[in-house]
């Protein structure tokens, strides 16, 4: 008894406290025996611990069935007491939590629906208030259950999910997100655009070759017989006769109403795309902000959460098995990468910021040259054109066509790897390796497409000197670009297509010989060959710059969106078949919560990436005056006051003064004191939470406190 | 799917999908999966829901074959007396924790029971070590050696007592005291008293985005 004593207050004074006492359960524990060898009389510790009121629901486990955590000792003298114990649980737990949150077994959660529902009999239907609530409840449950029946290929999802991991549904899910959008966006634009182009009456066919004007003629194609291959060519640069049709912005007649719609049906998609991606992008961030910083509890979540339990097949199982250990192994190691990292000798930093700046350097050189090579394959392809040998063979023509699609699509596939590489050798640890590689990835995709749009711009404005030769009479390039509009929606059908067709022809001719092939080689290689992964982040930033294409190009395509929509269904089926044909689960280097959050985010950035040519244009580059609906107006955005002014007087007022800056500068520091006040919140609820641990920590050694007191006292009673 | 008495009735499929986070397709498909590891003469309605499948047939299915932590989630859910079969209700159970629309609530009290290898009601150093040893397999080679996963799950001793995973019985008694690093219990063990109760390890999960999705399994 006195090394009981003598143990308890030892254990006590230590902060680690009781551990030993509260191990001696039943159970072997050989060294347990030697501590202590004879078994007390009167309650222990731990069964003292165990009525307490925050194990409730740990105990008990269902009518009939004994509590969680009895020992076999306490089961042969107590019977009365658990019987008391699951009693006592029982009138514990009142508050009326809908009895499918309970976490306990399916008898004991019916019998609680049956007293709880004889007790809100017994009371007289209880309170009005708990009524509406109750129906409330059940009515928003079933809407969002009908909700999530309408989305289509939700088991399809749920099936990847479980085989492939919630990184791989997450692509999925965004696909189809994105699906809706471009449905959505067609939708409106067949409405606002289409309908209006038609209800006034057949649009005029193309402008005669003979005409001119002081800008220049404009002959999108010459009528005629056209061979088969000028009709693909024609099909697949978006020249001829479909140059001329309602693909592109050329072929919209000059008509007020339809000019004030076309307009509006930009604004409005965006607008839409907006909202709809805040909405999405809200939830995943909740989630990242709700965890707090990584680096506090990364080894706690890679424990807990490390498993997913939808994992079947022996294989992938031992595939996921030999990814942790190599990732607790990293974790670790890293571990003591940083704390080496922390008593670095001065020599040491020097060197590593050396490294890495070189590499730094070697990045932005690759990207620096991987640009200047868009920006030259745009310019060159109009020379190019020019030449007699291209004119002639329609092949060469295609190909030079499409350069600057090649282009990006080479340089998209060639540095993303090299950034792999480059990675590890700059000392940072893993995760943050990742996080470069993303955004130097990001960083290229999106900005390939910056530099493309940057040299049609130049092109379109003369270099942006609007006293340059060629620009002076008509504000634009007139004479290589008669209807610039057209033009540029031509380039983004083109990079649509390409698209589509690189990722068909890397489907189709590499991951399935790859899976066959390998499959046939021996041992290891073939393993090693074999085994594909669904790269999730490389084909997240894919979708996303397809979809920023057709962000930039709806202006000036209003038919890209749903081509667009056709594509993506087109992915969708194709991603899935191959995924389930020739891909093992991926790694779990992409969590699905940085999924969640990061991607959202990275296409509310091509959403805006996406704005500017957009709004460049409707503002500041005069329309082509021969073709599209704002023909002889100084910019695009010019008929929307001429609109106005034929709207009452009290409209027109109250737009102008939305329009004002009596609007906007109140309107701004209102968002910024909302913005600070949010933020001073947010730090004092950081604050809040570390006071409260602070005191659970005072709690518990209070009640440890106690409950040894109370063992101390019920022993010596029960000596005397 | 067999005759009209294999068939769950109206009334006890909305009582399922009341008490469960199942919905019906989903209970249905769970019936139909259970009568199949039933014998030719247990499966009438009646049968199978008194019945009870012995671990073995349960982990026979696919879903759970592959899964380490088979046998704690079947000695979790199961609420025979012997502990060792589960009934049609208690698979319902099981389906209802790892569905998709449970609550996280739910889903972490039941991973601390699944978690907690010794069913004392808190996750002390064996839980975890064994918890470590599920996720990185069995076997010799595929294990944390015992510096690793001393380092993993704690450093500090107490007065004097190595203690330490079953990896490194062979350590015995080492004594000092070395100061930790960011590991299992020092990230989550707020009280510091060397176990992880459930209210910690709910704390801990609430900050995991990714238990959620991971936690889940689908028929």
């Amino acid at each position: 008894m006195e090394k009981n004593a003598t143990w308890e207050s030892d254990a006590w004074g230590s902060s680690r406290g009781w551990l030993a006492p509260r191990g001696a359960r039943g159970g072997g524990r050989s060294w347990e025996a030697q501590i202590r060898p004879t078994f007390r009389p009167g309650p222990s510790l731990s069964s003292v611990l165990n009525e307490l009121p925050s194990a409730a629901t740990l105990r008990y486990r269902g009518p009939g069935v004994l509590p969680w955590g009895t020992l076999v000792e306490e089961v042969e003298d107590g019977g009365r007491s658990s019987r008391a114990v699951t009693e006592a649980t029982q009138k514990e737990l009142q508050e009326p939590h809908p009895s499918r949150e309970l976490p306990w077994p399916m008898q004991a959660r019916r019998a609680h629906r049956e007293s709880h529902a004889r007790d809100q009999v017994a009371y007289g239907s209880g309170s009005r208030a708990a009524q509406w609530a109750v129906l409330l409840r059940r009515s928003k449950e079933k809407m969002r259950a009908n909700l999530h029946a309408l989305q289509p290929w939700a088991w399809t999802l749920k099936r990847i999910g479980g085989q492939f991991g919630a990184g791989t549904e997450s692509y999925f899910s965004l696909l189809r997100f994105l699906l809706l959008l471009n449905a959505l966006a067609s939708v409106l634009n067949a409405c606002m655009v289409l309908l209006p182009t038609w209800l006034e009456g057949a649009p005029p066919g193309p402008p005669d070759p003979d005409t001119s004007s002081p800008c220049g003629s404009y002959h999108p194609y010459s009528q005629g017989l056209v061979t088969f291959p000028a009709q693909l060519f024609y099909l697949l640069s978006g020249e001829g006769y479909l140059e001329w049709s309602p693909l592109f912005y050329g072929f919209y007649p000059p008509r007020p109403r339809l000019a004030v719609t076309y307009l509006c049906s930009a604004f409005a998609v965006g607008l839409i795309c907006l909202l709809l991606i805040l909405h999405r992008s809200v939830s995943g961030l909740k989630q990242t902000l709700l965890a707090e910083s990584g680096a506090l509890t990364s080894y706690s979540h890679r424990v807990f959460s490390a498993w997913d339990f939808g994992l079947r097949g022996d294989g992938h199982v031992r595939l996921r098995q030999r990814l942790i250990l190599y990732e607790l192994q990293v974790e670790l190691e890293e571990a003591e990468v940083r704390r080496r990292a922390a008593v670095r000798t001065l020599g040491q930093q020097v060197r590593i910021w050396s490294v890495r700046l070189l590499l730094n350097l070697l990045v932005v050189a690759l990207l620096g040259a991987a640009f200047y090579g868009v920006y030259w394959a745009t310019g060159y392809t109009v020379e190019l054109q020019e030449t007699p040998v291209v004119q002639q063979t329609p092949l060469l023509q295609l190909g030079v066509n499409y350069l600057p699609s090649i282009f990006i699509s080479g340089v998209n596939f060639v540095l993303p790897p090299i950034f792999k590489l480059i990675a590890p050798l700059e000392g940072y640890t893993r995760s943050r390796q990742i996080v470069f590689i993303l955004l130097r990835t990001v960083f290229l995709r999106l900005s390939s497409l910056v530099v493309l749009l940057f040299s049609l711009w130049n092109q379109i404005t003369c270099g942006g000197d609007s006293e340059a030769e060629d620009c002076k009479t008509c504000g634009y390039n007139y004479k290589e670009l008669p209807c610039w509009e057209t033009r540029l929606g031509q380039e983004m059908y083109k990079l649509l297509l390409f698209d589509l067709l690189t990722g068909l022809a890397v489907t189709l001719l590499i991951q399935f010989p790859r899976k066959l092939f390998c499959g046939l080689c021996p041992g290891a290689l073939g393993r090693l060959a074999g085994t594909q992964e669904f790269q999730v982040p490389d084909e997240v930033l894919g979708l996303i710059y397809a979809q920023t294409v057709v962000w930039v190009g709806s202006f000036f395509c209003p038919l890209l969106p749903l081509l667009n929509t056709a594509k993506f269904l087109l992915l969708f089926f194709l991603k899935k078949f191959t995924l389930f044909s020739t891909c093992s689960p991926a790694s779990r280097t992409f969590r699905a919560s940085t999924a969640n959050f990061f991607f959202p985010l990275v296409l509310l950035l091509g959403l805006a990436i996406s704005a500017v040519p957009v709004l460049y244009s409707i503002f500041l580059i005069p329309p082509s005056k021969l073709c599209g609906p704002f023909r002889g107006q100084s910019s695009i955005w010019a008929q929307i006051p001429e609109s106005i002014s034929s709207l009452p007087q009290t409209a027109q007022n109250f737009l102008f003064f939305l329009g004002s800056q009596a609007f906007a500068v109140p309107l701004l520091l209102i968002s910024s004191i909302l913005m600070a006040y949010s933020v001073a919140l947010a730090n004092s609820y950081g604050c809040i939470i570390s006071e409260l641990k602070r005191q659970i920590e005072t709690e518990v050694q209070n009640k440890v406190f106690l409950a040894q007191r109370a063992v101390a006292l019920s022993s010596a009673n029960g000596a005397l | 799917m067999g005759g009209s008495g294999s068939r769950l009735s109206k009334e006890l499929l909305a009582e399922y999908q009341d008490l469960t986070f199942l919905t019906k397709q989903e209970i249905l498909l769970a019936h139909r999966r259970f009568c199949e590891l039933l014998p030719q003469e247990q499966r009438s309605m009646e049968e199978s829901l008194r019945a009870q499948v012995s671990f073995e047939q349960i982990l026979s299915l696919p879903e759970l074959k592959a899964n380490p932590f088979k046998e704690r989630i079947c000695r979790v859910f199961s609420t025979a007396p012997t502990r060792d079969s589960l009934s049609f209700e208690d698979f319902l159970d099981l389906l209802s924790v790892f569905s998709d629309t449970a609550t996280p609530d739910i889903k972490s009290h039941y991973a601390f029971r699944i978690f907690d290898f010794d069913d004392d009601g808190t996750l002390n150093r064996e839980d975890l070590s064994r918890l470590v040893n599920c996720l990185t397999g069995e076997g010799e080679d595929t294990r944390l050696s015992a510096a690793e996963m001393k380092q993993l799950i704690d450093n500090v001793s107490v007065a004097g007592l190595g203690l330490a995973g079953p990896g490194s019985g062979r350590e015995g008694w080492t004594c000092g005291l070395k100061p930790s690093h960011s590991q299992i219990l020092e990230e989550s063990d707020i009280d510091r008293d060397g176990t992880i109760n459930l209210s910690e390890f709910q704390h801990v999960i609430s900050r995991s985005p990714d238990f959620a999705s991971s936690f889940k399994i689908v028929l």
